[in-house]
């Protein structure tokens, strides 16, 4: 009831504060969220991603996210330094739904939100619960460490309740996995993150800069 | 069908939480009142988005709200024991506060402190700030309901929290209100031990 809520407020919200302020506010909301999950240290990767399984991080309130283990990520020197992971069903698909059988359809504003983050922020959302995710998930990483690194998540691909896609190709190229490999696992996932050590040196990286 | 209806009412516990998160935040900054206005937009807006309804008749209302077809009982499971005494079986935010819980700690106190304030300033009745979305929506929403040409009332009876907190309405409300409702306070008691909220529907 509470999602249905807010989400009938952003349709008055952009119309007051323009869309750049539902931007604002579903941010501050995922940031907020994360905060005050506070802070995780892993021994290892390992450990890391058996926490995630048994949904012990704060990544798991999102529902069930699989650690895609041969998809590690490695730095120059060949040295494991992330993984990708890959969210079962976005947490707001059944929100969509509550949406559609009680007040109708989603607002307007959806769509608009989502196209002002693709130009203004980065261009990987598909619908306006995007923002609140991916800003969540950034905030997350910054409060957990492995083996005492602190950690960035990347955002790679992600599939919509009506089936449209955004890969953010570059991030792929960084971390060096093929983009039609992330497209094939949106078949199963509705989206795919990295989550790799902050400020490691990537095979793709190293490229771009020669 | 059934499994619609069980989607509709099931909650989102990532938002429920960011959301119970941020209203924190907004406390912090407006205090209890400044909450409070925003819970109440937040419930009244939502009813408004929602389409009104007409019923020729009082059973006609009756069967589409326990069927779920009401705006009212959109977002959660009732019954009714008497034609104008409903009951709200589970709380539609437990899932959200159980979360909440497991992954924050124990509910921050701002959340009950509201409720205060909403109950001193609006109507007594509510428990936490989850009651205030709750009661204001199920209000408004009534407003949104004509049976046989009248508007649709809704006054709260009871309501008992997933911790055990009771909170009735005040003794000089609750024979008349009992009686709208046609149950004894015998009967509210036994309907307390296994539901969530009670309130009685009428029209003028």
């Amino acid at each position: 009831m509470l999602d249905v809520a807010l989400v009938s407020l952003i349709q008055d919200m952009s119309e007051k504060a323009g869309v750049e302020g539902t931007i604002q506010y579903w941010a501050r909301v995922g940031e907020s969220l994360a905060k005050r999950m506070g802070k995780e240290a892993y021994m290892g990767w390992p450990s890391f991603n058996v926490a995630l399984r048994e949904g012990r991080t704060a990544f798991s309130i999102e529902g069930s996210v699989t650690a895609l283990t041969d998809l590690a990520i490695t730095d120059v020197d060949g040295d494991v330094v992330g993984y990708i992971y890959a969210l079962e069903t976005c947490v707001f698909n059944p929100t969509i739904v509550r949406i559609r059988y009680s007040v109708g359809e989603l607002p307007r504003a959806d769509s608009a939100v989502a196209e002002e983050y693709n130009n203004s922020v980065r261009d990987t959302a598909v619908c306006n619960f995007c923002v609140i995710h991916q800003r969540f998930r950034e905030e997350v990483a910054k409060n957990i460490s492995i083996a005492d690194q602190a950690l960035d998540c990347v955002q790679l691909a992600n599939r919509g309740f009506t089936g449209d896609t955004k890969i953010a190709e570059d991030s792929l190229k960084k971390i060096g996995i093929n983009p039609e490999y992330v497209r094939s696992l949106l078949r199963n996932y509705a989206c795919v993150y990295a989550i790799l050590m902050r400020g490691a040196r990537l095979k793709g990286e190293e490229e771009e800069d020669e | 069908m059934a499994e619609r209806r069980k989607g509709l009412i099931a909650d989102n516990p990532f938002v429920d939480v960011a959301a119970c998160l941020f209203l924190e935040d907004i406390a912090d900054k407006q205090g209890a009142s400044g909450m409070n206005n925003y819970l109440v937009s937040l419930a009244t807006s939502l009813a408004k988005s929602m389409p009104e309804e007409e019923y020729a008749t009082w059973d006609d209302f009756l069967e589409s709200l326990v069927l779920g077809n009401s705006i009212i009982s959109a977002f959660e499971d009732v019954i009714t024991i008497t034609p104008h005494c409903a009951i709200t079986t589970e709380c539609p935010f437990t899932k959200g506060w159980q979360e909440y819980t497991k992954r924050i700690g124990t509910f921050s106190k701002i959340h009950t402190d509201v409720a205060e304030y909403y109950n001193s300033v609006y109507k007594p009745g509510t428990i936490n700030s989850m009651c205030i979305i709750h009661q204001t929506f199920r209000n408004a929403a009534a407003e949104r309901i004509k049976i046989a040409g009248k508007i649709l009332k809704i006054a709260q009876i009871a309501a008992v929290w997933e911790d055990g907190t009771r909170r009735i309405s005040p003794d000089e409300w609750l024979p008349v209100l009992l009686e709208k409702a046609q149950i004894s306070s015998t009967d509210l008691n036994m309907i307390l031990r296994n539901n969530a909220d009670v309130w009685v529907m009428y029209t003028e």
